[in-house]
């Protein structure tokens, strides 16, 4: 199969030209404009890296309720206008998301394109790999994205700002994202790489980010896209998948019950493309990166929309030649070492 | 001649993002600066005069944020001196880089911030700075500029044949406490002179730096941590996949 007609192929190539721009934004639009896209635009790369473009609307997010509303209701000096700057952030968030909808995830977030090339990198190690985690433990992880989100980004700065919690939980989220610690390492900084000694709650919060990245190298290794699960982005953009122009579509047939390759296929464990018998199946863990409709074996199933138009729709040739491109991709699979033993 | 932050009072929050009162008026002292003409520049080189009380102004943006420049020029006899101090203001996105205001000959002799320490990013000891001294608008090779700081750091360093000049920021600061509350910034002057003929040309940049947060932020702790959590995903790894290969 041409790599230019994989749809997996030009999905990593515009990971990977996000991953310059929002890691080396500076280099792009220059030093000092860099801060000012990153006011007028949220998307994951982070204020910490020194090189950066943009930065995580959860930043701003934590930084409004944690120093502007917080501290305003405290004094009892609550206007609506307060209410403005989190209006914005979030209305900026909406713009870049109507546009993209959840294909931030799977089409530009920085993080999730590193994890699937640790991932890849484990495939070619030929590291036993965990293609799909146990059905129980997808349903246990999936409330942390929500807990993250609400706990972490709304409820800790809030509450923070409102004098209940101390100043360390004003941005928790960003204390322990693990994005924050991989942009700078790339921008050639050690500097977000720490633990902080100058409060307990610092530290708790810097061991955790610290624990999370080391755990995030290693077992992206051999599961797909650990950090995505409990990701809040992921959560937030649940939040607002329905105003997103880009649509993951299925058109059910009674074929679907007997196959179910598409939530094998998906990085996520949605096991619910598979049984689904809705129209809409963007289920609120979809990053849209379309390895569902690549692997539906059926024509027009499944489709990748772009409003009404059909950007990639499955088709049983393309699904013989994207199969075989796989297999050649991971090469025959080595057993462990206690298989082999046995 | 040059700029510092005028004490003020203390407020209740815990500072770092400035609050809900972040449209005040920010005070700034002109140290020596008598009779100095004081003028405010916004991004856009819109100049806004300025009356010194004291020695003391009372900054308040002109309708846009971003970078201004805060500049007092005197001329006395042969005597031409300049002090310049660039401010974040808020307010309405200016539309416009602040490379242009930066790059913008406001006085003859001028120590440009190249690049200036932009709002996330803070002048911190030991790390180096870097800064283009220019003489009507050329820079000047070899020039040479004198470090004062705040805490009692003195030294001398020289432009190269571009007039970039690196300024190693001392660690001289006294680390008692850990974090960045308990560790106020202090400031740091460059001074830079240059002669033409029997004319003389003094100019001064003025900035805050921080104690490098390295001392209560080891790197070497949060690598063994990493390290640690590397260990944790192995052990999961591994037990996964005995569980499985059992099964």
């Amino acid at each position: 199969m041409p790599i230019w007609k994989n749809l997996s192929v030009i999905r990593k190539f515009v990971q990977l030209l996000a991953f310059l721009f929002l890691v080396y934004g500076s280099v792009f639009v220059g030093f000092y404009s860099a801060d000012k896209l990153s006011g007028a635009f949220p998307v994951l790369s982070c204020a910490y890296d020194a090189k950066t473009a943009d930065y995580c609307v959860l930043i701003p997010l934590q930084h409004q309720l944690g120093h502007g509303l917080g501290p305003a209701i405290a004094a009892g000096k609550f206007t609506l206008s307060l209410l403005l700057p989190i209006l914005t952030t979030l209305g900026t968030f909406l713009l870049l998301f109507i546009l993209l909808n959840k294909a931030f995830c799977g089409w530009l977030c920085p993080l999730g394109f590193f994890q699937e090339v640790l991932g890849m990198i484990g495939q070619k190690l030929r590291l036993n790999r965990t293609e799909s985690l146990d059905d129980n433990l997808v349903d246990r992880i999936r409330p942390a994205k929500w807990l993250m989100l609400g706990l972490l980004v709304i409820l800790l700065p809030l509450a923070s700002g409102l004098g209940f919690v101390g100043h360390e939980l004003g941005d928790p989220f960003c204390q322990i994202c693990p994005s924050r610690i991989l942009t700078s390492l790339f921008a050639g900084q050690l500097n977000q790489l720490y633990i902080d000694t100058s409060s307990t709650g610092y530290m708790i919060l810097s061991i955790i980010a610290d624990l999370l990245f080391g755990l995030i190298l290693v077992l992206s290794l051999t599961m797909r896209q650990p950090f995505c699960r409990i990701c809040p982005l992921l959560a937030m953009h649940a939040l607002f998948k329905k105003v997103g122009l880009v649509k993951l579509v299925k058109n059910y047939t009674s074929r679907c019950d007997k196959c179910g390759l598409c939530a094998k296929a998906c990085p996520m464990d949605i096991r619910e493309i598979h049984t689904s018998k809705e129209k809409d199946i963007l289920m609120p863990d979809c990053t849209l990166c379309g390895r569902c409709v690549e692997f539906c074996p059926d024509k027009g199933v499944m489709a990748l929309k772009y409003a009404v138009i059909p950007i990639k729709v499955s088709d049983p040739a393309y699904f013989k030649e994207r199969n075989k491109a796989q297999k050649r991709w991971e090469g025959k699979q080595k057993p462990s070492r206690r298989v082999k033993k046995d | 001649m040059h700029w510092s932050p005028a004490p003020k009072e203390k407020s209740h929050g815990h500072g770092g993002h400035g609050g809900h009162d972040r449209h005040a008026g920010k005070p700034f002292l002109l140290h020596a600066g008598e009779g100095a003409e004081v003028q405010l520049m916004s991004p856009s080189k819109v100049v806004q005069p300025l009356t010194l009380e004291h020695g003391r102004v009372s900054v308040k943006a002109m309708g846009t944020g971003n970078y201004h420049a805060l500049v007092a020029k005197r001329s006395v006899g042969d005597l031409h001196e300049s002090a310049v101090r660039y401010i974040y203001m808020n307010g309405k996105p200016s539309g416009v880089s602040p490379s242009l205001l930066i790059g913008h000959e406001k006085s003859a002799l001028e120590i440009e911030p190249a690049p200036l320490a932009r709002e996330h990013w803070r002048y911190y000891s030991n790390t180096d700075a870097q800064f283009i001294v220019r003489f009507q608008g050329e820079p000047l090779a070899g020039a040479k500029v004198h470090m004062q700081t705040g805490n009692g750091s003195s030294a001398e360093f020289a432009a190269n044949t571009e007039g970039l000049v690196t300024i190693p920021l001392p660690e001289d600061f006294t680390y008692e406490k850990p974090g960045r509350m308990a560790n106020p910034p202090s400031e740091f002057v460059l001074t830079a002179e240059h002669h033409v003929g029997t004319e003389r040309h003094i100019t001064t940049f003025s900035y805050g730096y921080h104690i490098n947060p390295e001392h209560w932020q080891p790197t070497e702790l949060g690598l063994a941590v990493i390290g640690g959590g590397m260990l944790i995903g192995g052990f999961i790894t591994l037990r996964k996949r005995r569980r499985r290969e059992k099964k």
